[in-house]
């Protein structure tokens, strides 16, 4: 550990993560007293902007972390027990990352008690917070567990922990999958979509968290480690395979029969205003390269660990594109701001700086527990 | 008030464009002055034909009031919510600003509102008819093309009006139950 | 949460009240800027007794439509229409649902101002009343005392229910200039008909089956009752007819639209003529009882054949022959609408002569359906001795029409005369009510005499480029603030209409009595005798012979005598024409030298790239003045230029691109609209943009202004302006 101090990035890294902080901050205050109105792009055509989508993204990127090291603790792959930890740490990050992007979207955050008092079961946004406020209880609970290596704690924790990471994305999924009024998110197609998104953000995540943790300590990978990561790369492989299926069934869907407010957001995906998002970001950097390189036979951790990064890359932009595309196609003609029959967004600074922020803060808290927090099990203590 | 289901029925070959109503409900509403914050509206539609044969209608619309009004069931805190009348209300004390019922809306019927941070929309002008008025925008309508009125009451304006005359609802395929209702 | 609301208010508030009346203010909701002008003590959070509702009459156009003003805790907060004002029937239009708007403008003028930097570069110092009254007075005695009384004029427009207490200190000052609006609008229309049927009739929309119109955009050029009842008609049998260059929203509502060759209704007029009279479809009996001069008719229209006049106003022959049988079948429950603002063209006399002959012949005079004589309603009037002065010259504008009202003048004859300084100068200007600046076509020339004045004062409520260019200008209490006298509004059904204050006046506004008394105190005693009275003296005055009239007033917000028309009270009695009769062939005319019968008169046509400037309302402005309403401006922020899209792809211009508009008079740069909503060799733009005031900080820099472009050609028998005679050049800007 004593290593990590003396690596001169270490400070830097702190640094751009502070000024990222301070700046999201700012963006933030700054919303807050000019109003939402004024400070973020979002409008009355695309109410819902890149905070949402960033929120989505953090909130499916923990679940997906907490299955795959479930698969560690919960069914005992041996292998992976070594990061369980950093996982669930990780996945709380993300989580309090999440909470906070969308905390900061709400205009009246303050109202939030009437979720208590007045409850509407009907919503799924209600079920998505409840859902997603239990599971940080519970991931907080496992992560103390794994600290104290309370095996027994920890499985339970783990096993309830492995059902809400299931749970949890198909509730997020509902909250698009039931607006009727928007045919490009409504059906029963989004909750499954998220929870195979959800193991792609989980499984390129820890691979990252395996290869840092070694090569920021400049440690080498025993054979152990390189296994885990093969198992993990091939997951990872697995899961792009079948994302890039339903991509582009959806696309199909969508295409086919040209049904209105279905066939403009996947016009605007293909060839519209988001084309480059959709082919740049998702399918290239996303889904192609990774592929690409996961298929290599002779693939070091090296190399599954840039698929991951760009895996998760184009997870991000999969989020923003799914979110933005819903709310393009206009609930009336003739309202106000269309071109050519379609509503536009791109997000304002305060809403990017925010963005940064929120990952930001993931990113901080982890460095420094990692700093702090013992976080290798003692059977690797001595190292 | 119980007993009520209010509604208006609108007659769009009578509007002539004249935007009293948009007018009327900002000012009766306090609606703040924005591009974005309407609770009404009315949309020129597209010409018909081309020079020297045209035709052109405008139709107004807003809030329909729905039976079964999806901003409603989308709502974590209950803020939105059916009052006397059948009236879809927010409730500002409630709303947490989340815009998911902006999203849940098939009509574009709701509208964040900075004046006073919550999420804005059509009541009827409950302030009104609850003391026995009528809404700003039916009120003030040179052509009378919108008519208000209680549909529980077979003898009502609304009610003779929909017996008498073939209408539509929009979106009906939604299951809403709108409660606008247009005269073809 | 309320302190950042708060904060979110004083970041208005602070824009919203600065008390320099050219502050650019961004405007908040109607509540806010109000709560920002009370708070910052501009306005006094409660005036008078707190809540109630309040009778009165907008004031936001010619109009009058009633108004109940709901005030709440001293503030104006909604206007609702009258439902017993039946002139109104029950309406209010945008503009008088913005009308609260008018009261809490930030940009709305608050205190006297002095001018201190060069006309029109916009330095002002507020001043007090004494001191801004004291220098009126002084310069119009100057004035008086260099040159004649007659050197001061006095321009003004109807609508306040005051404007005749400045009239009348134009007549006890000595002053023969006065100036009005009729001969920028309707002049030329109420000569033509009055010349055929001694008055200015109503045309029965309610009850007709069968309309025309001609240049009179009823769904946009509000004029209640007809833009009401021209979509109600009886059992569906109603067809409109309407004839317009522009696809405007009339023609969307209209049965049947045709895009006439502006500047030649005369031939379809007279085609319809020729139909009916050759044809046998006319009133016979009516005629003959009725009439004078029928017997020249016949041989007069002979020549004005559908297929001829098809060749004029491009419509088709047939379409002008069906249209004049349906017309005379449909008779006498059928009418060629008169029409509104007639300052067309310069044979508009004519032309508003050969459609009351039309109406005429098939006999829909004074009957359901028809053309109704107005009825009015009888108010005292306050009668006054003003001093006697020798020497007072003729109108400066004497002559220069056949026949001028002494009372209205010609505004565009006077403009040239003044600038020429023949017979005599004027040097002083006293303006109210009125944005001559504005209103007068062909802005560089207004602008031309009043450079040369030696003083200029205007009344108004708002920073009007008018008042822009004034040395003083001095803020009235506006409509809802006044206790206006009251007003006989004249037609099918009569209503006498009045205004009461709702607020006290904001900041230091007065009503224009209170103005004019004081100006009078200081232009000497006999002036100030005859105003020697309340505005509550002068009403009682006014319904001393039916105090009921005032008791209506007070209890319903409208007097009125009868809510179902009355026809055929001139049955059998004389006409106020020469004759008594309906003068077809007019001898008066002849004497004049002019055509006893109207005479077609071919247009210069539009020449080879160029297009003709078409003049038109919109429903959400009054004239040049409401685009600076914040709830208007956000109902059309700034103008376009109409341009067909044939014309368009011809001259390969761009929707929304900026084009340069020139004209012989002026120029102007706007955004292009491509549409299809205008004939290919016509453009159209709004008024009222393009303003040069500063002091209406929402349009100011926007748009581009048409007073700017339009030449001011004379109608010689009226004195009316002809704004329909200008060509344009467009090019990319
Ligand atoms: N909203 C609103 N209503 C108003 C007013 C207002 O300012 N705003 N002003 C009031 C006043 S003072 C008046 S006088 C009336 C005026 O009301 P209108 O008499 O209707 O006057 P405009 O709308 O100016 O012109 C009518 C139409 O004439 C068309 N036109 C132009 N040239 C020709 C031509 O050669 N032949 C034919 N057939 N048509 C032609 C124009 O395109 C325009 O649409 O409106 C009154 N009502
Ligand atoms: N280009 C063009 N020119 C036109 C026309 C057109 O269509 N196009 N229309 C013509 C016609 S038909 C007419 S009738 C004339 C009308 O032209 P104007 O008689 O000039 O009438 P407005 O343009 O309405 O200007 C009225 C002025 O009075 C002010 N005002 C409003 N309310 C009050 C009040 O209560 N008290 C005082 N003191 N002032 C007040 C307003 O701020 C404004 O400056 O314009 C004519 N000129
Ligand atoms: S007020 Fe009536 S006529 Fe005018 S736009 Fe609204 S609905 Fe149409
Ligand atoms: S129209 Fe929209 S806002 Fe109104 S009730 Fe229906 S769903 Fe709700
Ligand atoms: S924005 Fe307000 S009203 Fe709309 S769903 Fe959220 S809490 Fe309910
Ligand atoms: S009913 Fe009232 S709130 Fe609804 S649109 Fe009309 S005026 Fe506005
Ligand atoms: S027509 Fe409109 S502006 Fe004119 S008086 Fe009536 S309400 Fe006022
Ligand atoms: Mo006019």
């Amino acid at each position: 550990m004593s290593t990590l101090a003396k690596k001169p990035g270490y400070i830097l890294w702190f640094l751009v993560l502070g000024t990222c902080l301070i700046a999201a901050a700012g963006a933030a205050g700054y919303s807050f007293y000019v109003g939402h109105g004024q400070a973020f792009n979002v409008n009355r055509g695309v109410p819902w902007g890149i905070l949402i989508s960033t929120y989505v993204f953090l909130a499916i990127s923990c679940s997906g972390l907490c299955m795959i090291s479930s698969l560690g603790h919960v069914f005992g792959f041996e292998e992976f027990t070594l990061i369980c930890r950093r996982a669930i740490l990780l996945a709380i990050l993300c989580l309090i990352g999440a909470f906070g992007a969308i905390g900061l979207d709400l205009e009246r955050p303050f109202n939030m008690v009437y979720t208590l008092l007045s409850p509407n079961f009907s919503s799924a946004i209600w079920w998505m917070g409840t859902v997603y406020g239990l599971y940080l209880g519970i991931l907080i609970i496992e992560f103390y567990a794994l600290m104290k290596n309370n095996h027994k704690l920890s499985m339970i924790t783990g096993t309830v922990g492995f059902l809400f990471a299931i749970a949890a994305p198909s509730v997020l999924g509902a909250v698009f999958g039931l607006t009727l009024a928007r045919p490009f998110w409504h059906g029963a197609f989004l909750p499954v979509y998220i929870l195979i998104t959800a193991l792609v953000s989980g499984t390129a995540l820890i691979c990252l968290v395996m290869y840092f943790h070694h090569a920021l300590r400049g440690l080498v990978m025993d054979t152990k480690d390189k296994r885990v990561v093969r198992l993990l790369g091939r997951i990872l492989r697995l899961m792009i395979f079948v994302l890039i299926f339903s991509v582009f069934w959806n696309i199909i869907v969508g295409l086919y029969g040209a049904q209105p407010g279905h066939y403009e957001p996947v016009k605007a995906l293909i060839s519209g205003s988001l084309s480059v998002n959709f082919w740049l970001g998702e399918i290239v950097i996303g889904l192609v390269i990774p592929l690409f390189l996961l298929m290599r036979k002779n693939r070091t951790p090296f190399t599954t660990m840039v698929a991951s990064l760009m895996a998760l890359v184009g997870m991000f932009f999969m989020r923003y594109d799914m979110t933005v595309a819903g709310q393009l196609y206009p609930m009336r003609q003739g309202a106000e701001g269309l071109k050519q029959g379609l509503f536009s967004y791109s997000p304002s600074i305060s809403e990017y700086l925010i963005v940064i922020g929120c990952i930001a803060f993931s990113a901080l808290v982890y460095t420094l527990a990692e700093r702090f927090l013992s976080l290798d099990l003692e059977s690797e203590q001595h190292i | 008030m119980k007993d009520k289901r209010f509604a208006i029925v609108l007659d769009t070959r009578r509007c002539i464009d004249c935007k009293a109503c948009t007018v009327a409900c900002k000012t009766e509403n306090n609606v703040p002055i924005g591009d974005e914050t309407y609770r009404n509206w009315v949309t020129e539609e597209p010409l018909r034909g081309t020079y020297p044969k045209l035709g052109q209608s405008f139709s107004p619309s807003q809030c329909n009031q729905c039976a079964n009004p999806p901003c409603n069931s989308v709502c974590p805190t209950s803020a939105t919510g059916i009052t006397i009348g059948g009236i879809v209300t927010v409730d500002p004390d409630k709303c947490i600003g989340c815009k998911y019922c902006m999203l849940a809306c098939p009509y574009d019927a709701r509208f964040y509102n900075e004046e006073n941070g919550v999420i804005d929309k059509c009541t009827f002008c409950i302030q009104r008819v609850t003391v026995g008025g009528i809404p700003a925008c039916v009120e003030t309508c040179p052509t009378k093309v919108r008519v208000f009125g209680d549909l529980n009451d077979p003898n009502s304006e609304v009610s003779i009006l929909l017996a008498k005359n073939a209408h539509r609802v929009l979106k009906p395929e939604l299951g809403t139950k709108p409660f606008l209702y247009y005269l073809i | 949460m309320a302190r950042l609301i708060d904060k979110k208010l004083s970041r208005r508030r602070f824009l919203g009240t600065s008390s320099c009346v050219l502050a650019v203010a961004a405007v908040g909701s109607q509540t806010t800027v109000l709560k920002a002008l009370a708070e910052s003590g501009e306005v006094t959070t409660s005036t008078g007794d707190g809540t109630k509702d309040v009778f009165t009459a907008c004031g936001m156009c010619v109009n009058k439509c009633g108004v109940i003003a709901r005030v709440r805790n001293g503030r104006i907060h909604k206007l609702d229409p009258n439902p017993d004002y039946i002139k109104s029937r029950g309406m209010l239009c945008a503009r008088g649902n913005a009308g609260v708007k008018v009261v809490y403008d930030p940009d709305r003028l608050k205190y006297p101002l002095i001018r201190v930097g060069k006309r029109g570069e916009g330095k002002w110092r507020r001043a007090s009343w004494e001191e801004a009254l004291d220098l009126v007075a002084t310069k119009m005695t100057e004035i008086a005392d260099k040159y004649t009384r007659a050197g001061v004029m006095f321009a003004s427009t109807e609508g306040t229910f005051q404007e005749h207490f400045f009239l009348q200190l134009a007549e006890c000052f000595g002053s023969t200039n006065t100036v009005r609006h009729p001969t920028l609008c309707l002049s030329s229309n109420i000569q033509g008909f009055s010349a055929t049927y001694g008055t200015f009739p109503t045309p029965d929309v309610l009850n007709s089956d069968y309309i025309i119109m001609a240049g009179a955009n009823r769904s946009e050029a509000l004029i209640t009752p007809d833009s009401i009842d021209q979509l109600k008609g009886d059992g569906g049998r109603r067809k409109l007819v309407y004839l317009d260059p522009r696809f405007t929203k009339t023609a969307a509502k209209a049965d049947e639209w045709f895009p006439i060759k502006p500047g030649t209704d005369m031939a379809f007029v007279l085609a319809m003529l020729n139909v009916i009279v050759s044809e046998g479809l006319y009133a016979k009996e009516f005629v003959e009882k009725m009439t004078v001069g029928f017997d020249m008719l016949p041989p007069h229209v002979k020549k004005y054949t559908p297929e001829w006049a098809a060749k004029e106003c491009e419509i088709p022959a047939q379409d002008i022959r069906r249209i004049a049988r349906e017309f005379a079948n449909a008779a006498p429950k059928a009418v060629f609408y008169p029409g509104r603002r007639s300052s067309f063209a310069t044979d508009d006399v004519q032309l508003r002569r050969a459609m009351a002959i039309l109406n005429a012949v098939v006999g829909n005079w004074d009957t359901e359906g028809g053309l109704v004589p107005n009825s009015h309603i009888p108010l005292q009037k306050h009668a006054y001795l003003a001093p006697w002065y020798d020497d007072i010259p003729l109108r400066i504008d004497d002559g220069s029409a056949v026949f001028l009202s002494e009372k209205d003048g010609s505004w565009v004859a006077m403009r040239d005369r003044i600038i020429a300084g023949k017979p005599y100068p004027v040097k002083g200007m006293m303006i109210y009510k009125q944005n001559v600046v504005m209103s007068v076509p062909n802005r560089t020339k207004t602008l031309k005499m009043m450079d040369q004045m030696d003083f200029i004062c205007t009344i108004d409520i708002a920073m009007s480029d008018t008042a822009w260019y004034s040395d003083v200008v001095l803020p009235e209490a506006t409509y809802l603030e006044r206790q206006d006298p009251l007003e006989s509004i004249g037609g099918i059904l009569p209503v006498v209409a009045f205004r009461q204050p709702c607020i006290a006046p904001l900041f230091e506004s007065k009503p224009n009595l209170w103005i004019m008394q004081n100006l009078a105190k200081r232009l000497g005693s006999e002036i100030a005798e005859t105003f020697d009275f309340t505005i509550d003296e002068y009403i009682h005055h006014q319904v001393s012979k039916n105090p009921k009239i005032l008791h209506d007033l007070k209890t319903t917000g409208v007097h009125y005598l009868k809510v179902e028309p009355t026809y055929g009270l001139t049955k059998g009695k004389r006409l106020r024409t020469k004759t008594g009769k309906i003068e077809i062939y007019s001898e008066n005319y002849a004497k004049n030298g002019l055509d006893p019968l109207p005479v077609y008169t071919r247009h210069e046509d539009v020449p080879a790239n160029k297009f003709r400037l078409l003049v038109g309302r919109n429903a959400y402005f009054t004239h040049g003045t409401t685009s600076n309403n914040a709830y208007l401006h956000e109902l059309m922020a700034e103008n376009t230029l109409w341009l067909n899209s044939q014309s368009a792809s011809k001259m390969g211009l761009r929707d929304g691109q900026s084009v340069k508009v020139k004209s012989n008079v002026g120029e102007g740069t706007l955004k292009l609209e491509v549409t299809d909503k205008i004939r290919p060799d016509c453009v159209y733009m709004a008024h009222g943009f393009g303003v040069l005031s500063k002091g209406q900080s929402l349009v100011y820099g926007r748009g581009a202004c048409d007073a700017a472009l339009i030449e001011d050609k004379l109608e010689p028998i009226s004195g009316n302006v002809a704004m329909h005679q200008t060509f344009v050049e467009i090019s990319p800007a």
